[in-house]
C-alpha cells in the first residue's frame, strides 16, 4: 500500500509517524546477509552513538525478501555493552526499522524505500552502507555523515584501499569514464557506501526512475552522477579497507556488466548537454585519515581469463567489425596472438573501445543487451592485461597506472563527442 | 462469285472490324488502368521512401541484420526504398490485373481469379521468411554471446543451428501457407531435425564421453580454478 508516497507496510508508517522527524538516517539495504549484516548493524549503532549522541538517529534495514533470517537479526542484534566502545553513553535513543522493500527486486528499490523514509521523517543528513561488509567500524558513519552535517555537502562518496584485482570494472571502466566525462574526481563511484543529504534524497526520489535498471543495480552509478551532473556539492571520505563476504564468482560477469556499464551509458544520454562542455578533471574535497592496510589476497586464473578473450575475438570479431575502429581491432588480433606472460592491451585500445561501444549504444547500432554483454570477453582480456601488467606491483604504481588510464580517457574524450550525433 | 468473295474475305473482316470497334474502349479503359496504375505506384514509391526513413526504417534493418544479409545476396539498395519498390510492384501489378479484366476475356478472368486468390498467400508466407530470418538472427547472436561469455568451444556452431533451425521452421511454415506439399515439408522438417538432435547426442555421448566427463567433474566438484576478483 501506498500513502503519501511511501510502499512500506501501515505498522512502519506508524512507526514513522510516532518518531516524527529526524537528524540522521543510515540505511542497510540487504538480501540474504544474516551473516554479516549483524556487524554492518552493530557498527553503525556505535558509530551513530560515539559520533552524534545527541542528535535523533534512525537506522533502516530495507530488505529484499532474505529467507535467510536477515531481518531477524537486525532485530535481535544490539550492543549490550556500550561501556567497551564509549566513554559516555548517547542521550538520544536510537530507532531502528526494518523492512521489506516494495516494487522491481534490487538495490534500487531497498534504496528507493531508504529515500522515502528519509524524506517522510524530514532528515538532515543520511548515510547508506552494504549488508556484506565485513570491515566497517563505527568511523564510516562520522566519515559519511559529518560532510554533510557539519560542511554542507550533497554527497560524500566512499574513497577505500582495495586490492589491486578488486573493483576491476570500478578501475577500468566506470572510474575513468566518469570522470572524464563530468570532470569529478570521484575514485569509487560505485562503492555502494554513501552519504547524502536530505535535499539530495528528496531530488533523487523526485527522479522518475524506480520502475527502470535503476531500480535494479544501476543504482550506485546513478546517484553519483545525478549528484555530480546536477551540481550538488561532493565530496569523497576515506573509510580504510573495503572487505565484504564474498561473492560467487561464477555470478553473471556479462549481466553485471550490461546494468553498471548500460546505466552509465543510459547517463550519457541523459546528461549529454552537460558533459559535453567538460574539459579535465579537477579533484573533489577529501575526509578522513588516509592510511595503509592490510588486504586479503585474490588468486586470479589468467589462463581462463585470456582464454575467453580469444574465444570472444575468435566469435564475436566479425560483431564488433561494426562499430570498433580498424586500428582496436587490429590491435586486438595481435594480443591475441601474444603468451599470457607477454599478454597486454594498451590503454589507447582499451579507451578506443569503451568509447566506441558508447557510441554504437547511442546510435543504436545493435540491441543495447547484446551489444554490452558482448563487452565481456574485451573486458576479461583488459583485465588479464591489467593483472600482467601490476603483477609486481605495489598499490601507489596501480594507482599511478589508473591515473595514466584516466588521462587517456580524458585527452580523447574530444574524439567521443566530435562522433557523438 | 460475289457472293463467295463476301464470305470468304468480305464479312470475317467486316466481322473484325465490328469486333475490334467493340473491343477498343475495353483496350482504352485496360491502357487507362495501367497508366493511372504506373503513376500511382511510382508516387506511392516516393511517398513510402520518405517515411520509411523517417521512422528509421534502415538503423532497424541494419542492426537486426536484413541489410548483412541483403548485401551477401548482392542488394545493396536500402530497405525502405526496396520496401517501397514492393509496395510500388503491388500497386502496379493491382492495377495491370484490373487492366486485364477490362479486357473482359473469359480465359484471362479464370486465371486472374485464381492468381488474385493465391496473392495473399504470397505476401504471407513473405512476411513469415522475413520474421523468421530476423528472429533468427536475434536468437542466433543471443545465444553465441551467453555461449561465447560461458567459455563454450563451440559457440559459432551453436549459434548458426540456432539461426538454422529457426529459419527452416519459419520456411516450412511458410511453404505450408503456400500449399506446397505441406504434409511432406512437415514430415522432412521433423526427421531433419530429428535426424540432428540424434546425430549429435550420438556424437556427445560417443564422441564426446571424456570432455563431458571432465566438464561435469570440474563443475560439480568445483575442481577448475577459480577468480576471487570482485568486480565492482
Amino acid at each position: 500500500m501506498t500513502e503519501n508516497g511511501i510502499t512500506v507496510r501501515q505498522e512502519i508508517r506508524d512507526k514513522i509517524a510516532a518518531i516524527g522527524e529526524a537528524d540522521i538516517l543510515v540505511g542497510i539495504p540487504s538480501y540474504n546477509n544474516s551473516r554479516t549484516i549483524g556487524h554492518v548493524v552493530k557498527a553503525v549503532q556505535a558509530g551513530l552513538a560515539k559520533y552524534f549522541p545527541s542528535q535523533k538517529s534512525i537506522m533502516v534495514n530495507s530488505d529484499g525478501g532474505s529467507s535467510d533470517g536477515t531481518m531477524d537479526v537486525v532485530h535481535a542484534t544490539t550492543i549490550h555493552d556500550m561501556k567497551s566502545i564509549l566513554l559516555a553513553h548517547r542521550v538520544e535513543p536510537l530507532h531502528k526499522i526494518a523492512t521489506p522493500y516494495h516494487g522491481i527486486p534490487g538495490k534500487g528499490s531497498a534504496f528507493r524505500t531508504i529515500f522515502q523514509i528519509a524524506d517522510a521523517l524530514n532528515v538532515k543528513a543520511c548515510a547508506v552502507v552494504d549488508s556484506d561488509l565485513r570491515s566497517i567500524t563505527p568511523e564510516w558513519v562520522e566519515l559519511l555523515i559529518k560532510p554533510v552535517l557539519d560542511e554542507g555537502f550533497d554527497y560524500v562518496a566512499p574513497l577505500y584501499h582495495r586490492h589491486k584485482y578488486d573493483g576491476t570494472i570500478t578501475n577500468s571502466i566506470i572510474y575513468p569514464l566518469t570522470r572524464a566525462l563530468y570532470g569529478k574526481r570521484v575514485r569509487q563511484p560505485i562503492g555502494g557506501d554513501f552519504g547524502f543529504s536530505g535535499r539530495l534524497a528528496q531530488f533523487y526520489l523526485g527522479k522518475d526512475v524506480w520502475e527502470t535498471d535503476v531500480a535494479r543495480f544501476g543504482i550506485d552509478i546513478w546517484m553519483t552522477t545525478t549528484a555530480i551532473a546536477n551540481n550538488f556539492k561532493i565530496a569523497q571520505s576515506f573509510l580504510g579497507a573495503k572487505i565484504h563476504d564474498p561473492k560467487d564468482p561464477g555470478a553473471d560477469l556479462s549481466a553485471m556488466l550490461y546494468q553498471v556499464v548500460g546505466a552509465t551509458f543510459d547517463l550519457m544520454e541523459a546528461y549529454t548537454d552537460v558533459w559535453r562542455k567538460v574539459q579535465g578533471s579537477e579533484p573533489v574535497p577529501t575526509f578522513g585519515f588516509e592510511y595503509a592496510v592490510g588486504l586479503e589476497p585474490i588468486s586470479v586464473n589468467l589462463e581462463r581469463m585470456i582464454e575467453m578473450f580469444r574465444l570472444g575475438l575468435r566469435e564475436l570479431g566479425g560483431m564488433w567489425k561494426g562499430f570498433l575502429p580498424p586500428s582496436a581491432l587490429d590491435a586486438l588480433a595481435r594480443t591475441a596472438g601474444l603468451s599470457a606472460a607477454a599478454f597486454h592491451i594498451p590503454d589507447d585500445v582499451w579507451v578506443d573501445i569503451v568509447y566506441a561501444f558508447a557510441l554504437a549504444a547511442h546510435k543504436k547500432q545493435m540491441n543495447k543487451e547484446h551489444l554490452l554483454k558482448s563487452l565481456t570477453p574485451l573486458y576479461l582480456g583488459r583485465t588479464a592485461s591489467f593483472v600482467v601488467d601490476t603483477r609486481e606491483s605495489g598499490a601507489a604504481d596501480v594507482e599511478k597506472k589508473i591515473e595514466g588510464l584516466c588521462a587517456r580517457f580524458e585527452e580523447k574524450k574530444a574524439f567521443l563527442v566530435r562522433n557523438l550525433r | 462469285m460475289g457472293n463467295f468473295i463476301d464470305k470468304i474475305f468480305v464479312m470475317p473482316i467486316q466481322s473484325f472490324g465490328e469486333k475490334l470497334i467493340k473491343f477498343l474502349p475495353d483496350l482504352l479503359s485496360a491502357v487507362l488502368i495501367l497508366v493511372v496504375g504506373f503513376v500511382l505506384g511510382l508516387l506511392l514509391k516516393a511517398v513510402l521512401v520518405r517515411f520509411f526513413r523517417t521512422i528509421g526504417l534502415d538503423r532497424f534493418s541494419q542492426r537486426s541484420g536484413v541489410v548483412a544479409a541483403l548485401q551477401k545476396g548482392g542488394i545493396r539498395e536500402p530497405a525502405s526504398l526496396l520496401l517501397s519498390k514492393l509496395f510500388a510492384g503491388l500497386v502496379i501489378i493491382s492495377f495491370s490485373i484490373l487492366a486485364m479484366r477490362a479486357l473482359k476475356l473469359v480465359v484471362i478472368d479464370d486465371v486472374l481469379a485464381r492468381f488474385l486468390l493465391y496473392i495473399p498467400n504470397v505476401f504471407i508466407a513473405g512476411v513469415i521468411i522475413l520474421f523468421g530470418y530476423i528472429l533468427g538472427n536475434f536468437l542466433g547472436r543471443a545465444v553465441l554471446i551467453a555461449a561465447v561469455n560461458a567459455g563454450v568451444k563451440v559457440s559459432g556452431l551453436i549459434s548458426r543451428l540456432v539461426k538454422v533451425t529457426v529459419f527452416l521452421l519459419a520456411t516450412t511454415m511458410a511453404l505450408e501457407q503456400l500449399g506446397i506439399g505441406s504434409g511432406t515439408i512437415v514430415v522432412a522438417f521433423a526427421i531433419i531435425l530429428g535426424g540432428l538432435v540424434f546425430a549429435f547426442s550420438l556424437a556427445f555421448g560417443l564422441g564426446g564421453k571424456e570432455i563431458a566427463k571432465t566438464y561435469l567433474e570440474k563443475r560439480i566438484k568445483g575442481d577448475e580454478a577459480k577468480d576471487d576478483i570482485s568486480y565492482l
